[in-house]
């Protein structure tokens, strides 16, 4: 796939720690939660990688007048296609690179506005993925649901590689797990049910 | 806060009292003129000249209290709703300028395709657009202007829409609004060109209407005082009117849902004197948008000679503007989404401005916002 086909939004509001991006509710690739997404900064040649935490249509009183209405397709497609009502999505930022370098850390600079955001290839996902580092990353943040987050993000990070890599996968990534929650069994049991469920 | 409502409490709760009253006393006003629309219903003809003469409503071809039922709505069918919107020219700004935005919207209904929004800006910035006959284009001029660009979106639609009936919305009255105090010939002008669009939607097979939300207008209750004046002894145009603060719509709140009152034409001068001879004379209708055990809602709809004297047209605008209304609720979508499409938000007059600074200092010249103007930037924007 090119990277236009990959396009998520642009860039509302960034911080070190994250950022937030609108995007029209009809993308091809509906943004989810727990993916993976980069931002190319256009100054350098730096990605940052993120993890879609959060998904929010904004409060729209016109579209309100039409739930319950069963309103005319016409209607349904000018409110989806044409009305700029965008979807605001929520990334936490948990790594970033320049060059072939992938560095699980907070980016030394966030993305600026109207920088796009891109959804990760599979191959991306799979480079990302391959050392776990991340984990404390998300396990840390207050402002996303942690637990729920990183077992979204494993699952993601499976589901991008072959059939036969998918439990090993899952097995070290459970081990990780076990390793930095080791001092909280009851945190550590709810991510882990979380990421069979 | 700047405005002390704790000053004006006591005003507030003295003034719902006030309201209450005179709902109460208007309902009875209602009543008499709904009477009388029962009792003179048959009067037309012999209303007409006097109407005239007297500024009312005046009678069509019918009975005054005729109610046509809502037509069947035509399937497929256009609907194109354009409304627009200005920045005045500000003279405290950076730069006389103005803006027109004018919004549409043209809705296929039963195609199952996503409607064609548009917003289409125009920037007038030279000395021609700014002035006219040595007035400065602001208020009455420049909101001639934006109705010509809404009638003249409409006029564009129905030349390429051909496929169904394509009804053609506009938000408010179909003749123009011209101030008297212009030059004869500069107000003929204006109509002219408002009229030759209105040829140009007729050519195209259109239909074009004017939806007047809650409209405020006593056409139709002057009228009732004047069919009662002529059946009582009195014979006196110049008796008090007890209606005279009643809106036409209250007396056709008792409109079947989605039914239409009779026609009437609008007296306005400006009607008489060029829409009349050119076959666009404004006539009007009230129609009750509401579904069935809702309270009414009533809305004025004008429309040219020409489609009231087609019977397919006029039912069509009628179920259309009926069928359009009542996905929003109690205003056609259309004419919501042109609004929408047109809104120049306080954040784009800003961008603007911020734009139109930065284009001055490229091209050397150093201009800034007024004293006044920079000052209340800072007292309400922080900057």
């Amino acid at each position: 796939m090119n990277k236009k086909e990959l396009q998520v939004g642009r860039v509302l509001e960034a911080g070190t720690r994250g950022f937030a991006i609108g995007c029209a509710v009809m993308q091809p690739d509906i943004p989810a939660f727990g993916s993976f997404v980069k931002a190319e900064l256009e100054a350098s040649s730096r990605v940052i990688y993120g993890l879609i935490y959060d998904v929010r249509v904004e409060d729209d009183p016109f579209v309100r007048q039409f739930i319950g209405a069963n309103p005319p397709d016409e209607v349904v497609l000018d409110q989806r296609e044409n009305r700029q009502v965008p979807i605001e999505v929520r990334i936490l930022a948990v790594g970033c690179s320049e060059g072939e370098v992938i560095r699980h850390c907070l980016p030394s600079q966030p993305p600026v506005t109207l920088d796009w955001l891109y959804q990760c290839s599979e191959g991306e996902v799979r480079t990302f993925t391959r050392r776990f580092d991340y984990f404390r990353l998300i396990l840390d943040a207050r402002e996303a649901p942690s637990d729920e987050l990183v077992a979204a993000s494993v699952r993601a990070a499976a589901a991008a590689r072959p059939g036969g890599e998918r439990e090993a996968f899952l097995v070290d990534a459970g081990r990780e797990l076990v390793r930095l929650l080791a001092g909280d069994p009851t945190r550590l049991e709810g991510v882990l049910q979380r990421l069979r469920a | 806060m700047t405005l002390e409502l704790s000053q004006l409490t006591e005003h507030v709760r003295t003034m719902g009292e006030a309201v209450a009253n005179r709902w109460r006393v208007q309902a009875d006003l209602v009543k008499l003129a709904q009477q009388w629309l029962t009792d003179y219903g048959d009067r037309a003809d012999e209303l007409r000249a006097r109407a005239r003469s007297n500024r009312a409503a005046i009678p069509a071809e019918e009975a005054l209290d005729m109610v046509h039922p809502l037509p069947e709505l035509p399937e497929p069918y256009t609907a194109v709703g354009a409304d627009g919107s200005q920045i005045q020219p500000d003279p405290h700004g950076a730069a006389l300028y103005y803006v027109i935005n004018v919004g549409s919207l043209v809705y296929r209904h039963g195609s199952g395709e996503a409607p064609e929004a548009r917003s289409d800006a125009v920037l007038g910035f030279t000395e021609d657009d700014l002035y006219e006959n040595n007035m400065p284009v602001a208020g009455n001029l420049l909101d001639v202007r934006r109705d010509l660009a809404e009638m003249r979106r409409l006029a564009e639609v129905c030349e390429s829409s051909r496929a169904s009936p394509t009804v053609a919305l506009a938000d408010g009255p179909i003749t123009l609004w011209v101030l008297r105090d212009l030059p004869g010939d500069a107000r003929q002008g204006k109509v002219t060109i408002h009229l030759d669009l209105m040829d140009r939607i007729r050519r195209a097979g259109g239909i074009v209407g004017g939806f007047i939300s809650r409209p405020g207008s006593r056409d139709v209750t002057r009228l009732l005082h004047l069919a009662h004046v002529s059946s009582s002894n009195a014979k006196n145009d110049d008796l008090p009117n007890p209606l005279e603060r009643l809106a036409d719509r209250s007396v056709f709140a008792r409109l079947p849902t989605g039914a239409r009152s009779a026609l009437f034409i609008s007296s306005k001068e400006i009607n008489e004197q060029y829409y009349a001879p050119r076959g666009h004379e404004a006539h009007f209708f009230f129609v009750n948008l509401a579904p069935a055990d809702h309270e009414p809602v009533i809305a004025r709809v004008e429309v040219p000679a020409w489609v009231t004297t087609d019977r397919a047209k006029l039912d069509t605008l009628h179920a259309v503007v009926v069928a359009q209304a009542r996905i929003t609720g109690n205003y056609p979508y259309v004419l919501a989404r042109a609004d929408e499409l047109a809104y120049v938000s306080g954040r784009e007059r800003a961008a603007l401005e911020s734009m139109v600074m930065s284009s001055l200092i490229k091209a050397g010249v150093r201009s800034a916002p007024s004293p006044k103007a920079r000052y209340k930037r800072m007292t309400r924007q922080g900057f």
